[in-house]
C-alpha cells in the first residue's frame, strides 16, 4: 500500500498555502502590534 | 563537497556573513537600549506582544535540522519521514496551554529550574538543572559545530572560521540586546525562513508535476511512498516524544512563556506551532522531488541545497545560504539567552548569595551577560577540533528530556506530586532510556524513557500523594537563608519557602 499521488499534492499544496498565510499573519501582527504600540 | 562549491564561491560566503552579522550585532545594540534591567534583558520586560511571541516560537524550532535534516528524513523515511519531522510541532500546541499556566502561576518567573526547585525542592531541581544544562550544552555545541560544516558545505569556507564567525555574531547581539535582541531578529529570521522555503518549493513544481515525482518514487524508491514502513512509524512517536520532551523542559521555551504578556502566550505558541507545522514539510519535499528531477544524491544530508541550487542556480545557492544562516542564528541565540539565564539565575545567583554578596540588578544583568560570553566561549572550545561524533552526543539527550515529561506536566497541573515523585522519574526514566537507546536503538530511547518515567511517576504519586500548594510559586521567589521554617508535613522533598497558603485551590 502506497500514498497516492493526491495524497502528496494535498499535503505539499496544504504546506505551500500554510507558509504563504503564516508569513503573511506575522507580517499583519506586526504591523498591528506596532500600531498599537503593543510589539513588546 | 558538491556542486556548491563551484556556484558559492568563498567570498560571495564571507560577504554574506559580514552582512547579516553587522547586521544582526547592530539590531542587538540597537534593542539592547530597551533592557534597561535583569528583567528586561532576560524576559524582556514579560511584555512581548503576540506577532513577536509567534515569530520567535517559529524561529526557534527551526534549526538548521530542520532545514537540512528534513529533506534527508524525506530522502530515507519517505512520506512518513516528512511527516515524522512536522510532528515536532506537536510539542509547541502542546506547550501552548501550559505557557498560560506557567505565566499565571509564576508571574515573577524567570526559568523552568526555577520553577522544578520551588515545587519540587532538591529532588526535581537538581536531576532537572543536569539535565536542562546538559541539554542546552550539546544543543549549542551542535548548532555551533553544524554552522561550521554547512557554511563549509554552502561556500567553502573554512570550518574554523564559519563557525567561529556564527557563534560570535550570536554572542555579541545577545550579549548587547538579551532577549529583547533575540526575539526581534528571530522575527526577521522566521519571515526570511519561510519566504525563502516558498520560494524553492514553488520552484520545483514549476518544474516538475507532483504525478511525475509520485510516479518517479513509485519505481525508483517505492518504500518512500509506503504507508506501512516499520522504521518510519517508530521514527514517528520517537521524534514526537522527543519534540515534547525538549519543549517541556528547556528553558529556552519557559524563558519566552515568562517574556509574553499575560493572555499572549497560549497564543503565540499554538500560532508558532500552524506556522512551523509546514515547514518541514516543504524542507522534506525537496528531498522526495530529487528522484524525478534526475539530480544524484551521494550526501544524504545536503539534498536540500543541492536540488535548490541545481533549479535556482547561483541565486538559489544564495537563497540557501541565508536560509541556513539565519536557521543557525535564530536556534544559537535562544540557546545562549535561556541557558545563561539558567546559568546566572539558578547557579550563579544562588551561589554568590550563600558567599554573602547580593548583587544590585545592573549586577545580576552582568552576571546574565557573563554568562552569555562563558557559554559562547564553552561552545567555541569544544567544538573547534570538529569531533564528528560529538554531534551525536544530543541524541543522547532523547531519554533524558523525555523522563522529564510527566513530572512537569504534573507539577504544573497537579498537587498531589512530590518531590520523590519527580526525581525518581526523571532519574530512573533517563537510566533505563539511555540503556535502551544504546541495546535497542536510537528510535526507542525517548520513547522508554518517558514510559518509565510515566509508571514511576504514576506510582509514586499515587503511593505517597501529597498537597502542593499553588499560590507559593506567585510570591516572588525566596533569597538564601529565607529557608522554609515551616514546610508541610505532607510536602516531602519541597524545600521551598513557607508562604501565605491561598484558599483558592488549582489543578485536581
Amino acid at each position: 500500500m502506497e500514498f497516492p499521488e493526491w495524497f502528496l499534492r494535498w499535503l505539499v499544496f496544504g504546506a505551500l498555502g500554510l507558509s504563504s498565510c503564516g508569513a503573511i499573519t506575522l507580517l499583519w501582527l506586526l504591523l498591528r502590534d506596532s500600531k498599537a504600540k503593543k510589539l513588546w | 563537497m558538491n556542486e556548491f562549491q563551484a556556484l558559492l564561491p568563498p567570498h560571495i560566503g564571507y560577504v554574506l556573513l559580514a552582512v547579516f552579522g553587522i547586521a544582526w550585532v547592530a539590531l542587538g545594540v540597537w534593542w539592547g537600549r530597551l533592557a534597561t534591567s535583569y528583567e528586561g534583558y532576560t524576559v524582556a520586560g514579560r511584555n512581548v506582544g503576540l506577532a513577536m511571541g509567534a515569530a520567535t516560537a517559529v524561529a526557534t524550532w527551526i534549526t538548521s535540522n530542520t532545514t537540512m535534516l528534513a529533506p534527508q528524513f524525506a530522502l530515507e523515511l519517505g512520506v512518513w519521514g516528512m511527516l515524522a519531522y512536522a510532528t515536532a510541532s506537536f510539542g509547541l500546541f502542546a506547550f501552548a496551554p501550559m505557557a498560560t499556566r506557567i505565566r499565571r502561576l509564576m508571574p515573577n518567573g524567570f526559568t523552568a529550574v526555577e520553577f522544578m526547585r520551588r515545587r519540587y525542592g532538591a529532588w526535581g531541581g537538581i536531576p532537572f538543572l543536569i539535565i536542562s544544562l546538559f541539554y542546552a550544552l550539546t544543543w549549542l555545541i551542535s548548532m555551533a559545530m553544524a554552522g561550521g560544516k554547512l557554511l563549509e558545505v554552502l561556500s567553502s569556507i573554512p570550518y574554523e572560521q564559519g563557525m567561529t564567525v556564527v557563534l560570535t555574531v550570536c554572542v555579541l547581539y545577545t550579549l548587547f540586546g538579551g532577549m529583547y535582541a533575540v526575539i526581534g531578529t528571530d522575527f526577521i529570521q522566521s519571515v526570511i525562513i519561510m519566504i525563502g522555503l516558498i520560494v524553492v518549493a514553488v520552484t520545483v513544481l514549476l518544474h516538475v508535476d507532483m504525478g511525475q515525482i509520485h510516479g518517479s518514487l513509485s519505481q525508483q524508491r517505492p518504500m518512500l511512498l509506503s504507508i506501512l514502513f516499520p522504521a518510519a512509524l517508530m521514527a514517528l512517536f520517537n521524534n514526537m516524544l522527543f519534540g515534547f520532551g525538549e519543549i517541556f523542559h528547556s528553558n529556552v521555551w519557559w524563558s519566552r512563556a515568562f517574556a509574553m504578556r499575560e493572555n499572549v502566550g497560549g497564543k503565540a505558541y499554538l500560532l508558532g506551532g500552524l506556522l512551523w507545522l509546514p515547514i518541514p514539510i516543504l524542507a522534506g519535499f525537496l528531498g522526495l522531488a530529487a528522484p524525478a528531477l534526475g539530480i544524484g544524491i551521494s550526501q544524504p544530508d545536503t539534498v536540500g541545497p543541492v536540488v535548490a541550487a541545481h533549479l535556482l542556480g547561483f541565486g538559489g545557492a544564495i537563497l540557501v545560504f541565508i536560509i541556513v544562516f539565519c536557521s543557525l542564528a535564530s536556534s544559537i541565540d535562544s540557546l545562549l539567552a535561556a541557558t545563561a539565564d539558567l546559568l546566572a539565575h539558578d547557579v550563579a545567583l544562588p551561589t554568590v548569595r550563600r558567599l554573602g554578596w547580593e548583587p544590585s540588578d545592573m549586577g545580576k544583568r552582568w552576571l546574565a551577560g557573563g554568562a552569555v560570553v562563558l557559554l559562547g566561549l564553552v561552545a567555541w572550545i569544544v567544538a573547534l577540533p570538529n569531533i564528528s561524533d560529538l554531534a551525536t552526543v544530543l541524541f543522547f539527550a532523547g531519554p533524558l528530556v523525555g523522563s522529564c515529561i510527566w513530572p512537569i506536566l504534573g507539577g504544573l497541573y497537579f498537587r498531589r506530586p512530590g518531590g520523590l515523585a519527580a526525581g525518581l522519574a526523571m532519574l530512573l526514566g533517563s537510566g533505563l532510556g539511555l540503556l535502551a537507546y544504546f541495546q535497542i536503538g536510537w528510535y526507542v530511547g525517548s520513547l522508554v524513557g518517558a514510559a518509565v518515567s510515566g509508571l514511576v511517576f504514576g506510582s509514586i504519586v499515587w503511593l505517597f500523594p501529597q498537597r502542593y500548594d499553588f499560590a507559593r510559586l506567585r510570591q516572588p521567589p525566596p533569597r538564601a537563608g529565607q529557608r522554609a521554617t515551616q514546610a508541610p508535613a505532607a510536602d516531602v522533598g519541597t524545600g521551598a519557602g513557607q508562604l501565605p497558603v491561598n484558599p483558592r485551590q488549582e489543578g485536581e
